[in-house]
């Protein structure tokens, strides 16, 4: 599914991912831990092709297709989603309008017709109930005047919406209170499937014991430095990244 | 002390020779004698260069008055042509369409000189009671017009203006007097398709709470200035004025009001809105002046812009004058750029790039028209909007 081979990333001339290698196979879902400035968030900008995120050696393909050479537009059509660690607001643009303007995009760009109204409102609303967005959320601009969490809410409800193949979820535990993550999580894993993948982004575990992970790789110094279980996620919560300081 | 003669442009010159016999027109000629045309050292045309557009005279006319839309079936046309004016349509009961020489216009600007001296004959709308049609002034390229709208005590008219010439130097003035709680709207559309001169100035007056709207939307033209001048005279009258301007390639749009609170309990609504790309220029100047006896002026000025490209400009210039202690007063003035953090979450989604920024300038831009109440006008208009954002997407 995802694989990414000795990936090389530059922001403002700095170098921050320093030949990454990290392979989720379809089915799975990868988490990825790390300290605060391990390049998590530059890992995840630099697969959906982010201005300003270089990446200067390396490859990254979807499926055996290069993503490196698309816009972020095309990369989402090929199934990419990233849920954003700060998703932002978008004035004047009503949540509905936006969302059935980039499903028709996005099914545009693969040749498939597009979805008519009363059939995309029908599905908005199932999709809806399930993540306890209301009716008020989706007529409202997109993300404007909605707390931390009911953003992280509606980007789940987004990538519900969207159907990717394969998911980036970044810090989407954060601002979140246990409630809301439960929900959340909910969310996730109804999206899990046997060809679909995901990659979890985390500061902390706790994000895990709801989204169980296959594997767990440790990021410091723009490296996966260490791979394991579940377990590992665990032992890291108790120990902390100090031993990976010396790795990085 | 002799002052020193001016020496008209070969422009200035020639376009001495285009005004017609009237009062109006010698008056004009007698004004570019002495003044010339208004170039950048004019203080309130400093960013727009009339004598330079002008430099050869006036150009030759060309295109078509445009469609009226179906949402304007119902309207009294009134048709400006080069030689003369023609009626189309129903006229209900409460309106005298009179005409009458053009007569001079005195201390009114450049602008309302220049168009008083090109227009033939002077109409006149007299209002005696609330009308339901609306009334279409259409300008065919090169046509001057000039029109004196007098609404009575308590009545009502929406009046659309539009030029749409791709070619030519049209003019317009409009004298509206607004007479006590009567209420005058008007939407304007403006499109000079890089080519045209437009140049349109209109005064109002407002008496005793009678309500002034305009709601405008121009895309521009070789230069294009709308020029609007209202004085709130009676107490309690209000204005509200609303304007959008969209431009690209090497169009020039000018959006220059003057609002003038003269008694008390006046109120003042404007919003202004554009988006600027390639080489295109937009100008947005505002004076809001509060005399001393307007006590409790409520008034509020917006301009926000977008500069949709490295060769764009965008020159504003709000001003606030106020004499009286006891009102509420506020503008506000931004010039930006798109963000690219919102445009990089809409093509995350799969939203392509040129898509993405028309989604994001049409929700910026379309509040302008939020305000239009008749529902035909406010779809025409965002409708043309659109056309122009797809046409950028394309």
């Amino acid at each position: 599914m995802l694989n990414i081979n000795n990936l090389h990333v530059e922001v403002g001339g700095t170098a921050i991912i320093k030949g990454l290698t990290l392979a989720v196979p379809a089915g799975e879902v990868h988490a990825i831990m790390g300290p605060n400035g391990a390049g998590k968030s530059t890992l995840s900008y630099a697969l959906t092709g982010r201005d300003g995120y270089a990446v200067v050696g390396g490859t990254a393909t979807l499926n055996g297709e290069d993503l490196l050479e698309l816009a972020p537009e095309e990369r989402a059509a090929k199934g990419l989603f990233l849920s954003f660690q700060y998703p932002l607001e978008i004035p004047g643009v009503p949540t509905l309008t936006f969302l059935r303007t980039a499903l028709n995009a996005q099914r545009k760009a693969r040749g498939e017709g597009e979805v008519s109204v009363p059939d995309f409102m029908k599905l908005s609303r199932d999709v809806a109930k399930k993540l306890g967005v209301t009716p008020d959320m989706m007529k409202r601009p997109l993300n404007v005047g909605f707390s931390g969490g009911e953003k992280k809410r509606m980007e789940i409800y987004q990538m519900a919406l969207l159907d990717p193949r394969f998911m980036i979820l970044d810090e989407t535990d954060s601002g979140l209170d246990i409630d809301a993550l439960k929900v959340v999580s909910e969310g996730v894993n109804a999206l899990r499937g046997p060809d679909k993948g995901m990659l979890v982004i985390t500061h902390y575990q706790r994000l895990l014991d709801h989204i169980k992970p296959d594997r767990v790789h440790v990021l410091a110094g723009g490296r996966i430095v260490d791979s394991g279980g579940p377990e590992l996620a665990l032992a890291l919560e108790a120990d902390g990244y100090d031993r990976y300081k010396d790795a990085a | 002390m002799a002052l020193a003669e001016l020496k008209l442009s070969s422009g200035e010159t020639a376009l001495l020779e285009a005004f017609p016999p009237t009062e109006a027109g010698q008056a004009a000629r007698a004004q570019i004698t002495e003044l010339g045309l208004p170039t950048r050292r004019v203080e309130t045309f400093k960013w727009t260069d009339v004598r330079a557009a002008l430099s050869e005279g006036k150009p030759q006319a060309d295109g078509s008055a445009g469609l009226i839309p179906d949402c304007l079936q119902d309207a009294l046309v009134l048709d400006f042509a080069p030689d003369g004016f023609g009626l189309e349509g129903e006229k209900d009961q409460g309106l005298i369409i009179e005409t009458e020489d053009s007569l001079p216009i005195e201390g009114a600007g450049p602008l309302a000189s220049l168009a008083a001296g090109f227009a033939p004959r002077a109409v006149v709308l007299r209002v005696t009671a609330s009308q339901s049609r609306p009334v279409v002034l259409r300008r065919h390229p090169g046509a001057p017009m000039r029109v004196r709208v007098e609404l009575e005590a308590g009545t009502r008219l929406n009046l659309v203006d539009t030029a749409l010439a791709t070619a030519g130097l049209s003019t317009g003035l409009l004298e509206i007097e607004v007479g006590t709680d009567a209420e005058l709207v008007r939407y304007s559309l403006q499109d000079g398709k890089l080519g045209a001169i437009d140049l349109t100035q209109a005064i109002v007056t407002v008496a005793e709470k009678g309500r002034y709207h305009a709601i405008s939307l121009m895309f521009g033209g070789k230069l294009a200035r709308a020029e609007t001048y209202v004085a709130l005279a009676g107490a309690g009258a209000s204005c509200l004025i609303h304007g959008a301007y969209l431009l690209s390639g090497n169009a020039h749009a000018d959006m220059t009001t003057k609002v003038v609170h003269a008694s008390p309990h006046g109120q003042t609504r404007e919003l202004f809105k554009g988006a600027v790309q390639d080489k295109a220029r937009g100008v947005f100047q505002g004076k809001i002046l509060v005399e001393r006896a307007a006590q409790q002026t409520d008034a509020r000025q917006n301009h926000h812009a977008l500069m949709l490209s490295e060769g764009a400009e965008i020159d504003a210039k709000p001003e606030l004058e106020i004499y009286a202690d006891d009102v509420q007063c506020a503008h506000g003035n931004t010039i930006g750029a798109l963000d690219d953090q919102a445009l990089f979450y809409m093509r995350q989604r799969g939203i392509p790039e040129a898509q993405a920024k028309a989604l994001l300038v049409e929700a910026f831009v379309t509040d302008v028209f939020d305000a239009i109440d008749h529902e035909g006008v406010r779809a025409w208009f965002s409708g043309l909007a659109r056309t122009w954002l797809e046409g950028r997407a394309s």
